[in-house]
């Protein structure tokens, strides 16, 4: 068995020279920080987690981690799979280390504030410590400022910082103030500051030499893990539990006051905790690391370092610039981006230029334009379009410095009695199109088609309007137009036949679509993004090859998603195919990386009510926006350095991993993982490499999740708290990305779900119709229901409870012309239901098939068990079964208990009833909960995970249970696995937990 | 979650209010005697709480040593933690630090000089997500516990301790198992089945004959323990020689290990912790919603807390 590839909890980082080393498991990843290439991945201890990097100048690294440290070359760290052999122990925890200032010796801080003093050989030189200063630390850190003068700062768990000295075993400060356990402190390297962080989630700067406390930062919302002194100790650095980093200034300009003031705030990791950060003080970036498994680089910079990422201009810094006297009131309505600059209008008809070469400059006023005035354009035809109420178009073709209007033509459109919306949108190569849409349901949606060069209108399409209809954003097609609507409407008009759209109404909750993007064409259907402010983002797939209105479905919604917070204005695909979004939160407008979940950038704008637009430049993007009257231009520069060096996983527990084993897909195989951070994430894996792609992170379950499946080739559920269970369907058809639809909910016993939905197991019925379902809730509840696929409703078939205790497992077991449920309550019985007779289907020896075409749906009550087969002393945590190959039903089950059972059952001639027994039992399977179990290898083989973060694979022929192979998995709180067996006998095993590791199993 | 919510969803946290218990971890020790019946043992009179506070431990030993009980002489509790505790009947609290040599010394004296029959932990640390350090300094809290349980505790007496089964838990039942005749990992039905919780049952105290426990605040447990090797597995080091200098520390090898017997405490007639609850609505006693027996203590994060209440800790700045 061996680990292809592990995702998870990284505790540190460290920048020296070129290169980022990060502590990633128990191994070391090297990377070139510039590139993103990484160099190497060096394992360096047997089993712990790497918690410290040291890097001293003669090429050594000092890692540590719990109990080990190693020290190791940094060439053998570039070019080692792994550095074992240097691993040594020392009996106690390690907090901190550090190489001596002539890099000969070891510092090695201990959990009991004790330092040892070792050189690298591990010969022990001396053990120092304070006097009757042992109490517990969990944190700490060593100063070395010359050969003579070394520092020792720890932090208790009672809110005290002890600073002493390490060769004189002086303590000179106990610093006072704090409350909780100090979770970091350090000195600074000039000797002037101690910063510290404790429970209470505040910052305190201390002066080294008085020991008094200067400053205190608050701004986290959750625990601080790590603090760093940068840029000549004139900044601090703090990551915290709260998933982001913050930058503190230390303002010394009055000798009185010392302040620690945030000036940043990056959101830099998923949902829980990131643990570790470090600054590269010449290039200003920093690396952090958390539990999400996620290398994040943050540049500090990302608002200054090209010099003209900020500008801003006042009405009068304009009236000053073009030499044009403004009245007074007269502000900016309306603009548009071009390679050159801005063209722009004030509220009284004055069109003006901006570049970046000549700065502002008068074009032209145009009174029609006074007071209600849009301004639109296509950017790469230096076209502007203005257009009024009234159905006044103006359109300006300018040259490519700004410096002349090339051609200009005028409109006014008669047919419209007012007009409340025009949007402009590129239409081929040559052509553009103007949408004018009037407030009175009566009136047409008129539709320009523009010549590009000379501004001619070459034609009108009065389209009809639907009801209901507000338009909002538009997409070109080929030659078909698609308009986005309030009402999560859409509306697609065909420039070639026709005036009557095809209209798809309530693609989503919410209400007003923001954008429609075409993605791509699969299967010759094109697919697109459609994208609602409320958040919900969607893609719907459309046949163009007939005419929409003869086709039963044209328009399929393929793919339904919510953001995690704020407003949603915009969203594309970029060309390493990550979907980019773009909207507002409460006073910041961002830009985020919707599939590996980040934040690229953010403007503290001041919102979402605003005359705002984002335009993509050569290097990247601008804002352009409004704010008090002022007009802010923010550039986005392209970032030199990659945003990740690592995309992680979940930032908490895996609770369960499903792979989609029907077929492989791009040479590996797609997979979901349900987490206790309440989203379900759609992967791939490589096979080859374990490589992980993360695709999507859907959002609809409010809860922590319990289990997920795939029921089939297409249907995937997944179930959580809150009585949530969620059927999906999985399309597969682009080999860019999957996509997955919400297909159906299951009902809920009530208004206000409280219950846990602990599994669910499916049972298909013949040709498709359904499937059956059953269901088993935290209080007791066993339900089965009816999933008719023919109008994806639910059917509740049978409803009843085991006793008072929480169900954990359910499996539908068809055996011998009957349906079983089959569930595991906490009281570590196997209990039987024989549903065959209580169902209106029928249930054949290798099928279950319907009655009639009717189904006739009555529910009724749970039939009492048949057998309740007490194995385990307390809950059955994993359950498999299968049926021998001499026709015996198996079951496997792993328990709380730490034990193994295999059951064998069969149906008794005279009553017909279930009867089994224990075939086999292992009473110490693992040291700790058996967490979950799987066949492999057409069931020759078991496989199971244990909180003891152990894998092992049992021999389970032949009636016994004997141990095969047993490997460390680094991954805590081991708690899901999934494996699948492919053509050439292998098997990859996925295993999740706080994070995932991918294990590759060779044939027998 | 509002206190009728959690109620529903977990019933020990209901019952601890109606019976008046400061947590719901009362049961879980309540379990654990229907299990071993430690406490219904007529000899038992010297019984020691350590990490006691709120005190719901020694709530329980209060009721079943002293509530309804004829012959109560010589039988004394005593509860130690660090934070203050309120008073319980039958109890006397110390408020110190476990690892101090002056805390032994007060509950020795506390015993008239003789030793206790049973000591106890629920103690656990602050949690920080790290789960191999988490569950390291989980053992060295048992492992304090021990050095003075050592010092304490009778032949033949009775330690038991909360536990995480985590990766290394089969270390530290192999190290008990020097100690102690009998070692149990048992599980309540009042812990959660999602929990890692576990408690060990450690009996008849049997520490080598010779061995002479001393407890020094200059010592770290390891050192403690040095004496019993198979106990420390590094401990080689540091007896290498007097001054604990030059010693080589060793590479690294995989510590001894053994699975002490599991064993589900409460029996299956007794409440699910993991199981949701119906509350009865026609029953007007159940229905109601019930306040805790003690208010929460204040945490450390109190003044953070009510910064972002205030509105102080945004995004924009």
């Amino acid at each position: 068995m061996k680990e292809i590839s592990h995702y998870g909890p990284s505790l540190c980082s460290k920048f020296h020279e070129k290169l980022v080393y990060v502590g990633y498991g128990s191994s070391i990843h090297v990377y070139d920080y510039h590139t993103g290439d990484i160099i190497n991945e060096c394992n360096i201890f047997h089993r712990n987690k790497v918690h410290h990097i040291r890097i001293c100048t003669a090429g050594y690294a000092l890692i540590c981690g719990m109990k080990s440290f190693s020290v190791v070359k940094l060439d053998d760290l570039m070019s080692c799979s792994e550095v074992l052999n240097n691993e040594r122990v020392i009996a106690e925890c390690i907090i901190s280390g550090e190489f001596s200032y002539e890099c000969t010796q070891l510092y090695l801080l201990t959990c009991y504030n004790e330092v040892m003093v070792i050189d690298f050989q591990g010969k022990i030189i001396s053990r120092n410590s304070v006097y009757g200063e042992r109490s517990l630390l969990y944190s700490g850190s060593i100063k070395v400022m010359s050969k003579d003068e070394v520092y020792v700062n720890a932090g208790t768990v009672m809110g005290g910082v002890l600073i002493w000295n390490l060769f004189t075993a002086h303590m000179m400060h106990n610093l006072v103030g704090h409350i909780g356990s100090i979770f970091h402190v350090t000195l600074s390297d000039d000797g002037g500051f101690v910063a510290s962080c404790s429970d209470d989630r505040s910052i305190r700067l201390w002066d080294f030499k008085t020991g008094s406390e200067l400053s205190i930062g608050w701004g986290h919302t959750a625990r601080i893990w790590q603090l760093k002194f940068f840029n000549d100790n004139k900044n601090l650095i703090s990551i915290s539990e709260d998933c982001t980093c913050r930058v503190w200034s230390i303002s010394t300009h009055s000798e009185a006051k010392i302040e620690l003031v945030q000036r940043n705030v990056f959101e830099v990791h998923l949902t829980k905790n990131a643990w570790s950060i470090d600054v590269h003080d010449g290039d200003m970036i920093a690396v952090s690391t958390g539990n999400d498994g996620r290398i994040k680089l943050t540049d500090l910079q990302l608002a200054s370092r090209h010099g003209d990422e900020q500008e801003c201009f006042s009405v009068q810094d304009i009236s000053r610039s073009t030499g044009t006297k403004f009245e007074n009131g007269e502000i900016i309505k309306g603009f548009q981006w071009y390679e050159f600059g801005l063209v722009a209008v004030t509220s009284l008809g004055n069109i003006l230029t901006y570049t970046t070469n000549n700065g502002w400059r008068f074009q032209m006023n145009n009174t029609k334009f006074i007071s209600y005035c849009y301004v639109n354009g296509v950017s790469d035809e230096n076209v502007a379009v203005f257009s009024n109420n009234s159905g006044h178009i103006m359109m300006l073709k300018f040259n490519d410095d700004a410096e002349d209007v090339i051609a200009k033509s005028e409109y006014h459109a008669s047919e419209l009695s007012k007009t409340n919306n025009c949007m402009v949108c590129k239409y081929g190569s040559s052509h553009f199109l103007i949408l004018l849409e009037s407030p009175n349901p009566k009136d047409v949606f008129l539709c320009l088609i523009v010549n590009s060069a000379t501004l001619a209108i070459e034609e009108k399409i009065p389209y009809s309007k639907p009801h209901n209809f507000s338009s909002s954003c538009v997409e070109v097609y080929q030659d078909n137009v698609l308009v986005g609507s309030r009402y999560s409407t859409l509306a697609i008009y065909s420039l070639k036949s026709g005036s009557n759209p095809y209209v798809v109404r309530r693609i989503n909750p919410g209400d007003t679509t923001t954008s429609i993007k075409y993605i791509e064409t699969v299967g010759g259907k094109a697919i697109f993004s459609v994208t609602n402010r409320d958040g919900y983002y969607n893609f719907i797939k459309i046949n163009f090859n007939l005419d929409l209105h003869e086709q039963d479905t044209p328009v399929t919604v393929i793919h339904s998603n919510k953001i995690v917070r704020g407003f949603l204005e915009h969203a594309y695909m970029d060309s390493s195919g990550d979907y980019i979004i773009h909207g507002f939160k409460s006073n910041l407008f961002y830009i985020y990386n919707e599939t590996k979940g980040y934040e690229i950038t953010s403007e503290a704008c001041g919102g979402a009510h605003r005359q705002w637009r984002l335009s993509s430049t050569s290097d990247g993007w601008i804002l352009v926006y409004i704010k008090a009257s002022n007009i802010f231009f923010r550039r986005f520069h392209k970032r030199a350095i990659p945003e990740t060096l690592r995309d992680g996983i979940h930032g908490r527990e895996i609770r369960d991993i499903a792979i989609k084993k029907d077929k492989m897909y791009n040479k590996g195989y797609l997979f979901c993982t349900g987490s206790e951070d309440t989203s379900i994430k759609l992967c791939h894996f490589a096979k080859d490499s374990g490589r992980v792609t993360t695709f999507w992170t859907q959002r609809k379950h409010v809860s922590g999740l319990q289990r997920c499946a795939f029921i089939n080739e297409d249907l995937f559920i997944s179930s959580s708290a809150r009585e949530e269970l969620l059927l999906w369907e999985v399309d597969t058809e682009s080999l860019e990305r999957p996509f997955m639809n919400l297909r159906q909910v299951l009902p809920t016993s009530t208004t206000n779900p409280d219950l846990r939905i602990m599994d669910f197991s499916v049972q298909f019925i013949e040709n498709n119709v359904g499937f059956i379902l059953a269901a088993v809730y935290s209080d007791s509840a066993i339900k089965a229901w009816f999933f008719d696929m023919r109008n994806s409703t639910f059917h509740l078939l049978l409803d009843g409870k085991y006793e008072t205790c929480c169900m954990l497992n359910v499996c539908l077991v068809q055996y011998q012309e009957n349906l079983y449920v089959v569930t595991t309550p906490t009281d570590g019985h196997l209990v039987f239901y024989n549903i065959s007779n209580c169902i209106p289907f029928k249930i054949k020896n290798q099928s279950v098939e319907l009655i009639s075409d009717e189904v006739q749906i009555l529910s009724s009550a749970l039939p009492n068990f048949d057998l309740k087969l007490p194995v385990h002393q307390s809950g059955i945590k994993a359950l498999a079964h299968a049926i021998d190959s001499s026709g015996r039903l198996k079951f496997y089950t792993g328990g709380d208990d730490n034990a193994i059972g295999i059951c064998t059952m069969t149906i008794e001639e005279s009553t017909g009833k279930i009867e089994g027994h224990i075939s086999a039992f292992k009473p110490n399977g693992a040291a700790s909960t058996i967490t979950s179990c799987g066949l492999i290898d057409q069931g020759k083989f078991l496989v199971t995970t244990s909180v003891d973060q152990l894998v092992k694979v049992w021999d389970i022929s032949k009636d016994k249970i004997s141990l095969e192979k047993s490997q460390y998995v680094t991954v805590a709180d081991t708690g899901s696995s999934d494996s699948i067996t492919t053509e050439d006998g292998s098997t990859t095993l996925l295993i999740g937990g706080v994070g995932l590791s991918i294990f590759q199993v060779p044939c027998e | 979650m509002g206190k009728s919510s959690k109620d529903k969803r977990d019933l020990y946290y209901r019952k601890a209010k109606e019976e008046g218990y400061r947590a719901r971890s009362a049961f879980k020790l309540l379990q654990l005697n229907d299990q071993f019946h430690f406490l219904d043992d007529p000899n038992l009179k010297r019984v020691v709480d350590l990490c006691a506070a709120p005190g719901s431990w020694s709530q329980v030993l209060s009721r079943k040593l002293f509530e309804g009980q004829k012959d109560v002489e010589g039988r004394k509790i005593v509860a130690v933690d660090l934070q203050k505790m309120s008073p319980i009947d039958h109890v006397t609290t110390i408020q110190a630090d476990i690892t101090h040599p002056k805390t032994l010394n007060r509950i020795l004296e506390l015993f008239g000089n003789e030793k206790a029959d049973f000591v106890c932990s629920d103690g656990a640390p602050d949690v920080t997500g790290l789960h191999d350090l988490d569950e390291y300094i989980q053992q060295q809290l048992i492992m304090s516990a021990l050095q003075l349980t050592c010092c304490v505790l009778k032949r033949n007496g009775t330690f038991i301790a909360k536990i995480f089964r985590g990766r290394d838990i089969d270390m530290l039942y192999s190290q008990l198992g020097y100690l102690f005749d009998k070692i149990v990992c048992a599980k309540p039905r009042s812990s959660r089945g999602t929990s890692m919780e576990a408690f060990i049952v450690c009996l008849s105290y049997n520490p080598p004959q010779d061995w002479e426990p001393k407890l020094d605040i200059n010592q770290s447990t390891e050192q403690f323990f040095e004496k019993i090797p198979s106990l420390n597995g590094i401990s080689e080091l540091s007896i290498d020689d007097q001054s604990h200098t030059k010693a080589q520390l060793p590479s690294w090898s995989l510590e001894e290990r053994s699975i002490a017997e599991f064993m589900s405490c409460g029996g299956l007639d007794s409440f699910d912790s993991d199981a949701t609850y119906h509350i009865d609505a026609d029953d007007s006693r159940q229905r109601e919603s019930l306040d805790p027996v003690q208010s929460p203590t204040n945490p450390p994060y109190k003044e953070a807390l009510e910064l972002k209440r205030r509105g102080k800790l945004t995004r924009a700045i």
